[in-house]
């Protein structure tokens, strides 16, 4: 497939565009997605019309619950929450009603829909506009919570998500929006439950997700020639590609994992389990996580940096993994 | 009660007051010195002003994203806003809450809120304690015509109602003509009626709709609410049309000159002579001077000041 180069925002663009023509059971809603300004659902509006990309009030239980009782009744919604945050007033609707139902039906009903959520730190927005949170999705039975981290899995993984009957979440870092690479212009999947080896390397393995995959790159890069990283990216933490992590983590005895969500109870903490169960004889130190401390993101962008993983808390422990 | 002369004057004053207030914050917000742009109150200052005429130090008000207008109403102390604002050390909350989770308790002002209709239930709780306390103190609910329609802002009317809380529920209705959402006109409204005022009545309270942008209306409109809050009636939900003049988070920033007639400071200068206008416009410019000084020089928290405040010692 011949590539061109594209923002994350247009490649989730395209993922959209691609579902709705090929399927008229797609639909798509959300606050403001009919916006100029909301690059990932630009110009939907104009080109399906009102009845299948609709603007809903700020009432996320309300469209969110929505979106699960078209899912069930043979719709393909595509659901969008400006920020997690603002999920979180809908909790009853996500963690309830979107995540249970195909179960607790045995399987007579299916929930086939995505809610697109943008996600992250780093624009000094404060506590209530800055998290992650995939770890508290990841930790509900039912959900498939799908973390892109470069255009070309954005539209891959979007595509895949949009066509698997199951409920998804798909959590979009606002930083990533800008960030360009190369992606094919077809129609493509990229599975879910499949990570994505980013770098190859011998000496240790670094886990990582979304914007922090970046963050592990820099960091590699900066060792280049004294520890030779290697860089995977999960791409969805349910499912998870345990063999990946787990082999990568026999041949190279050290871990590190990187996480923008919170420390405690989340997928760091899966990752070093998983790596315990099942390769605790391969390592040669003891993992490191650096991830966000349990503390409620603060507006001082000395503070929230103060907290953030980066570049050098990766390197200060990759190179205690492996001293 | 109608305005006389002297009111006239403290409202035009607190209103030039917050203008000048967020002309600095976008000024300073261009210049990098404050880290995040966020929502202005440019055009509904006639709200915050005309209701917080009449409260008390002891009344409680709950605010929004957009909550500057609101905390500087309420008496909140300038340079401490804005230090706040630029996330240092001496701000309100010493840069943890920034423009979206300020809170001063000293003047009762707790919280702007980062959650559109989040404030409305706790909001609830301050008149609870009021009414618990029987100080015949009130509390006040801002919230805009998007969180009106919030699960968490109806139930919350609702339960006024059932306890006879002593609150007011003030909505400002900033698409008092073509629906908008951050600026974007919706390809769907967000309400099927003219009025959220009209929802009071199912709730069982006193509902009515005026012209935000006419300090004297809201003085009046809101005179009579709290009063009759403080007194053991219960809730109102007041509603006042808005045109928010500049400041959407997306969009065009400027307000073109049909958006000029809704200008509350505009229309209220009308009244004031202009020698006083002047001097009115100088003594806040300085003291906004002052609260920007007081803010640069501010020193940044330390960095382990981001460990602390998650849980509080015991007493």
């Amino acid at each position: 497939m011949p590539l061109r180069e594209i923002s994350f925002g247009q490649a989730l663009n395209e993922a959209h565009i691609s579902e709705m023509e090929r399927d008229p059971k797609v639909i798509v809603f959300g606050e403001n997605v009919s916006s100029p300004w909301r690059e990932a659902t630009r110009g939907l509006k104009e080109r399906f019309g009102r009845e299948r990309v609709r603007d809903a009030p700020i009432t996320e239980t309300a469209f969110i619950g929505a979106g699960v009782g078209a899912a069930i009744a043979g719709y393909r919604p595509v659901v969008e929450l400006m920020l997690v945050d603002f999920g979180l007033v809908a909790m009853d609707q996500i963690l309830n009603q979107f995540a249970k139902s195909a179960y607790m039906s045995g399987g007579v009903i299916s929930v086939p829909m995505t809610l697109r959520v943008l996600t992250g730190a780093g624009t000094s927005s404060g506590a209530t506009h800055s998290e992650s949170l995939h770890g508290l999705f990841a930790h509900m039975p039912g959900l498939k919570v799908v973390v892109p981290s470069n255009p070309y899995d954005a539209k891959g993984l979007l595509i895949s998500s949009i066509r698997d009957p199951n409920p998804k979440i798909f959590m979009e870092h606002r930083l990533l929006y800008p960030v360009k690479g190369q992606v094919p212009e077809e129609t493509f999947e990229v599975p879910l439950g499949v990570a994505n080896l980013v770098r190859e390397g011998k000496d240790i393995t670094v886990i990582a997700t979304s914007l922090m995959v970046q963050e592990a790159m820099k960091a590699a890069d900066e060792l280049r020639g004294r520890v030779s990283v290697e860089v995977i990216d999960p791409r969805t933490l349910v499912p998870l590609d345990e063999e990946a992590i787990v082999n990568s983590v026999k041949k190279t005895g050290h871990l590190v994992v990187v996480d923008e969500d919170y420390l405690h109870y989340g997928f760091s903490g899966e990752v070093v389990a998983l790596v315990a169960e099942k390769a605790l004889k391969s390592l040669e130190a003891p993992p490191i996580r650096v991830a966000t401390p349990n503390v409620p993101l603060p507006f001082s962008p000395k503070l929230e940096k103060e907290l953030l993983p980066s570049k050098e808390k990766i390197v200060a422990a990759i190179n205690r993994a492996v001293a | 009660m109608s305005l006389n002369e002297a009111k006239t004057a403290e409202i035009y004053r607190i209103m030039v007051r917050i203008r000048t207030f967020e002309n600095a914050v976008r000024r300073l917000t261009k210049e990098g010195k404050i880290p995040a742009r966020f929502g202005l109150y440019t055009g509904q200052e006639a709200v915050a002003t005309g209701v917080s005429i009449h409260l008390r130090k002891g009344d409680q008000i709950g605010s929004t994203h957009r909550p500057l207008g609101h905390l500087i109403a309420k008496g909140c102390d300038l340079n401490k806003l804005m230090a706040e604002l630029m996330g240092k050390e001496s701000g309100f909350n010493h840069g943890k809450a920034g423009p979206y989770h300020t809170f001063d308790p000293s003047v009762g002002a707790l919280g702007a809120n980062g959650i559109v209709g989040g404030s409305v239930p706790m909001t609830a709780g301050y008149a609870l304690a009021n009414q618990l306390k029987g100080e015949r103190n009130i509390a006040v609910s801002y919230f805009g015509e998007g969180g009106s329609n919030q699960g968490g802002v109806q139930e919350t009317l609702n339960l006024a109602a059932c306890w006879q809380l002593p609150i007011v529920f003030v909505c400002e209705n900033s698409s008092p003509e073509v629906q908008r959402m951050l600026g974007h006109e919706i390809d769907y409204p967000q309400l099927s009626i003219d009025n959220i005022s009209l929802r009071a009545k199912n709730y069982g309270m006193p509902g009515s709709t005026h012209t935000g942008w006419d300090a004297a209306d809201v003085y009046k409109a809101a005179g009579k609410a709290i009063r009759r809050a403080r007194i053991g009636k219960g809730p109102t939900l007041l509603e006042f049309k808005v045109h928010q003049l500049e400041g959407n988070l997306e969009g065009r920033l400027e307000a073109n000159e049909k958006e000029r007639q809704w200008d509350p400071i505009d229309l209220l200068k009308q009244m004031i002579p202009q020698k006083l206008d002047e001097q009115i416009k100088a003594d806040e410019a300085a003291k906004i001077q002052i609260a920007i000084d007081f803010g640069l020089r501010s020193p940044e928290p330390a960095s382990e000041q981001a460990y602390s405040c998650v849980f509080k010692e015991a007493d």
